[in-house]
């Protein structure tokens, strides 16, 4: 019971939450807004399980949301260039690797600082996507919204795809020794080596595994739109770090499972709608972001304290 | 155990040094290629310009020091412009009592920082995340967004705009503060327990350090910085605004690290940040003056890039030379 | 021991070597920046990366070529406030002749316009204006209070003067919004009492952030009846939550926005109407016009100026009138390429 008391911790506060919400704004239920407020988070769930599995390997990727930018990107030039959407795909994914796995060689092989790395291309990536696309939107055609079938069934599939991905990522790691070896390296790197696991290679995947559902996270965001907004990325990896901490994952590392990301991120994607449907202007949204976190934050810490003492 | 401090102070010497040199060439080479660099007024507003950032970078270090990071000062500047613009718009408080206010609250949102991360030991990264939201929504909400405090004691707007024996004032509030944390990490029991804090938290308790209270200090002294800051940004800009100080704290980090202190802390020197901010300041407004990046009209983003490769380098340079001796010493 | 010290500065030379070959390959001209005796116009953009004001500099590129002058272009790249005041401030000492400028925040950046002048720098705004004693002359293509009269006007007509909209704008600080946000409420209190403002959202110039507040307003408020979208990106934003919601021409969407992002929607009947002017004429303008401020052809009092291609263009007062803001529908939004 215990192990699981910050999933619970988040997931009762999202449930209080909803339900002051059914009272006194039933509208916020509606199917339709629900659906595509769901479907709009699909791309920070993508990045958000990234995100949580090298927080849990003890390092940090603040380069996402350029990443994001510049897939979505190529992704986007791919397809108005006319190539079938599964190119696009694979262009999005393969540029995500690629970025992924510089940060990973030079955190795991020169061992550098991940939030210096990633501070560094975070600024590289997003001025290279600025020179480059200088912030033109790209037109789409025809067939790449939801996929080209109707938008329901978009929505339907990438909810469906996103909430598989979680499922089988959240047992991945519980379960099965690949998974657990990001567990063992964030919780002791030189004790996980000592183990027979190979400390380097486990963070090196866990920034090629970031920078590969970073492509597929833009993806799963083009084919939402008739448009790719060059901008798209800016910010979001702020929101995918937030759902992991909120969620429970410790930036101590080893500590934390998706699940409690994915509550937290719900949380977190449900109080900007909150503040709208309870007729709240939008200048609280900061703070209240702000003390979401340290509540969290702080809730932890206090029941840390307590069972040490 | 022995053998730890010397090559790590090594270590350091080396990526001043290092950076020094790196700060000289970059420095001759916009004095000679980059249009009108080198003239009085260009170095005045080179300072000008960044003085803000380079005082939250020096308050930064020994956070950064401890082994701890500080997102929200950036966000606590527009919280502390704010401030200062509601005490003496809308309680039409005298400039010298806002002013105190101001700086009040800055060691009071501080102290906030200081009191959950070394009293509650919560990590630095999220607390300083959740009060870089918190903040600067505040300031967002007490502005509703939209109010700029404008037209302040003129006294008060000559910090921005004036000169005192021949350099701007902000250079010679950025040297008060530069003198004040070299001396503080340097010269200070204080500053020694900080670095010890970085080096091993648990090892300084036993040593008989109060931890938590030597943990909370560079919190609630990053505090007091960025309020500092922000009236100083107030009086550069004439206005007070939510918005002030908006990615200043990345600034700030990247200044301090690009100056050679260990991001997991215990290794740093206040020298070394000062160089850094000068690099960085430097960058920025040379680069735009190189005359081929002048005709491409693309200073901005390659100030960024490049400042982004320095830190790369300067980071991996001696993790470079190390593999590069320690292959000759095996080789032999 | 003492030789791997040397190795940290081998390596950084390379580095320090690589950036002087890229660029002294560029005319030095460290020592006379006037030797070309070319007219220097420097050019700023409230923000870079900017789809507006890459249009606007088009339009700069081309008159600069007409004109044989040299044109600098540089603009915030990030959300700084300060950013514009420093980008005034080092052209200052880098020495240009005319800065033309579209102002992000009118007040702020009007000290180190003055202060530019005072060094003989000439001064001309566009798009934005800052306080008339900072510049010479405003290239108008719509004054704040032109703007939001527009945009009021136009929501007001395609609500038939009644019924709640709302506002999605760029960030809640963004100054000039603000003041086009103050036109707006000021003609919605004068001329149409029937009309109410619910809320107003800031979408931090993305397009998704301004789809799901777009979403959320329609659902949360059932009786809206119109998106006024201030800021071009939150334009098709809007329009695509409409979209989806299945509320196409009875939440009406209108905006400042670009014809190319927006040509979709408005032939699908989403977006009715989306204002702007000739954005690659406003750049030009604004290069005529600081060549001849420049070159002392105009000076305060001149009636008009005859600006290239675009041939005699009517000056009131210290104003350069472009024309007022097109409204863009389906009929007509095929006319144009940007």
């Amino acid at each position: 019971m215990k192990r699981y008391s910050r999933e619970l911790t988040v997931a009762i506060a999202l449930s209080a939450l909803l339900v002051w919400l059914a009272i006194f704004a039933p509208h916020f239920f509606q199917p339709q807004p629900l659906l595509a407020r769901l479907t709009a988070q699909v791309p920070v769930l993508v990045l958000t399980i990234g995100m949580s599995v090298v927080i849990i390997s003890r390092q940090i990727d603040i380069s996402v949301g350029s990443q994001f930018g510049v897939c979505a990107v190529v992704a986007g030039l791919t397809s108005a260039a006319g190539a079938p959407l599964s190119l696009a795909l694979i262009a999005a994914t393969l540029t995500g690797t690629a970025m992924g796995a510089l940060n990973g060689f030079l955190v795991a092989w020169l061992g550098l600082p991940s939030i210096v790395v990633s501070l560094a291309t975070m600024v590289t990536w997003a001025e290279v996507l600025r020179l480059f696309q200088q912030g033109r939107f790209i037109n789409l055609p025809a067939g790449v919204q939801w996929f080209g079938f109707s938008q329901f069934v978009g929505q339907a599939s990438l909810l469906f795809f996103a909430l598989g991905l979680l499922g089988a990522m959240a047992y991945f790691l519980k379960n099965r020794t690949g998974g657990r070896h990001f567990y063992a390296v964030g919780s002791d790197s030189e004790a996980a080596r000592l183990a027979g696991i190979n400390p380097k290679g486990v963070t090196m995947l866990s920034f090629v595994l970031m920078g590969t559902l970073t492509g597929l996270a833009a993806f799963c965001n083009m084919v939402q739109s008739p448009q790719v907004d060059p901008k798209c990325g800016v910010g979001l990896e702020m929101k995918a770090i937030a759902a992991a901490v909120v969620g429970g994952i410790a930036v101590t590392g080893g500590r934390g499972g998706l699940w409690g990301a994915f509550f937290g991120l719900l949380l977190l994607a449900t109080i900007n709608p909150a503040l709208t449907y309870m007729h709240i202007d939008a200048y609280w949204e900061k703070a209240i972001q702000g003390l979401v976190i340290l509540l969290a934050v702080i809730a932890d810490g206090l029941r840390t304290k307590r069972s040490a003492a | 155990m022995n053998a730890l401090p010397a090559p790590t102070k090594r270590h350091w010497v080396r990526h001043e040094t290092l950076l020094l040199l790196m700060l000289f060439a970059e420095t001759t080479y916009f004095f000679y290629f980059a249009r009108n660099f080198g003239t009085a007024d260009n170095i005045s507003n080179i300072v000008r310009h960044s003085a803000e950032m380079g005082l939250l970078a020096l308050a930064m270090m020994p956070v950064i020091l401890t082994g701890g990071i500080d997102l929200s000062v950036g966000s606590l500047m527009g919280l502390c412009a704010v401030i200062f613009g509601v005490l003496t718009h809308d309680w039409h408080w005298t400039t010298l009592q806002a002013v105190a206010a101001t700086l009040l609250a800055g060691l009071f949102a501080g102290g906030f920082n200081a009191a959950l991360i070394a009293f509650l030991r919560l990590p630095p990264l999220i607390v300083t995340l959740g009060t870089f939201s918190l903040y600067r929504g505040l300031a967002e909400a007490t502005t509703q967004g939209t109010k700029i405090y404008r037209s302040f004691d003129p006294d008060f707007l000559n910090l921005g705009d004036q000169h005192f024996f021949a350099l701007p004032i902000q250079a010679w509030i950025f040297a008060l503060g530069a003198l004040f944390f070299w001396v503080l990490v340097h010269r200070t029991t204080l500053g020694r327990s900080f670095r010890a804090i970085g080096f091993s938290p648990e090892g300084t308790l036993y040593a008989g350090i109060p931890v938590e209270r030597r943990t909370a200090m560079p919190y609630v002294l990053a505090g007091l910085t960025a309020a500092i800051a922000a009236l100083l940004f107030t009086a550069r800009l004439h206005q007070a605004r939510a918005d002030a100080g908006t990615g200043y704290e990345l600034a700030a980090i990247t200044a301090v690290v690009l100056g050679g202190t260990s991001i997991f802390g215990g290794i740093g020197s206040v020298h070394g940040t000062l160089f850094g901010i000068a690099a960085i300041a430097v960058l920025n407004n040379g680069i735009a003056r190189v005359p081929g990046v002048l005709k491409a009209g693309v200073g901005g983003e390659l100030a960024s890039m490049l400042t982004g490769a320095l830190l790369l380098i300067a980071l991996a340079a001696p993790i470079l030379t190390r593999f590069i001796t320690r292959g000759r010493a095996t080789q032999t | 021991m003492k030789r791997s010290q040397f190795i940290p500065a081998l390596l950084a030379l390379p580095f320090t070597l690589l950036m002087s070959c890229e660029k002294s390959s560029a005319p030095v001209g460290a020592d006379h920046p006037k030797a070309a005796k070319k007219l220097t116009i420097a050019f700023l953009p409230k923000s870079k990366g900017n789809s507006y004001f890459i249009a606007c500099e088009k339009g700069a590129r081309e008159a600069v070529q007409e004109l044989g002058a040299e044109l600098l272009f540089d603009g915030p790249t990030n959300t700084d406030p300060a950013k514009q005041n420093e980008i005034v401030e080092n052209w200052m000492t880098l020495g240009v002749d005319v800065i033309a400028v579209a102002c992000e925040n009118r007040e702020g950046i009007a000290g180190p316009l003055k202060r530019a002048q005072e060094k003989g720098i000439k001064i001309v705004t566009f798009d934005s204006d800052t306080t008339p004693d900072a510049r010479s002359f405003f290239v108008n293509q719509a004054t704040p209070q032109g703007i939001g009269e527009a945009l009021m006007d136009e929501a007001a007509r395609l609500c038939a003067e009644e019924g709640e909209f709302a506002i999605i704008t760029a960030t809640l600080t963004a100054a000039n919004m603000n003041e086009w946000r103050k036109f707006i409420e000021a003609r919605l209190a004068e001329r149409y009492p029937k009309m109410k403002l619910i809320d107003t959202k800031p979408c931090d110039d993305q397009k998704d952030k301004a789809q799901a507040e777009t979403t959320n307003l329609i659902s949360a408020n059932p009786n809206l009846k119109c998106i006024m979208a201030i800021c071009s990106p939150a334009v098709p934003g809007a329009a695509e939550a409409v979209k989806q919601a299945g509320k196409a021409g009875i939440v009406k969407v209108v905006g400042l926005g670009l014809p190319s992002e927006n040509k979709a929607y408005l032939k699908d009947g989403v977006t009715q109407s989306v204002i702007l002017w000739r954005v690659a004429d406003l750049g030009y303008l604004t290069i005529q016009a600081a060549y001849a401020v420049g070159t002392g052809a105009l000076e305060v009092g001149s009636k008009s100026i005859h600006a290239g291609k675009l041939g005699e263009i009517q000056i009131d007062g210290t104003s350069i009138i472009l024309g007022k803001p097109f409204v863009f529908t389906k009929d007509n939004v095929d006319q144009f390429d940007f």
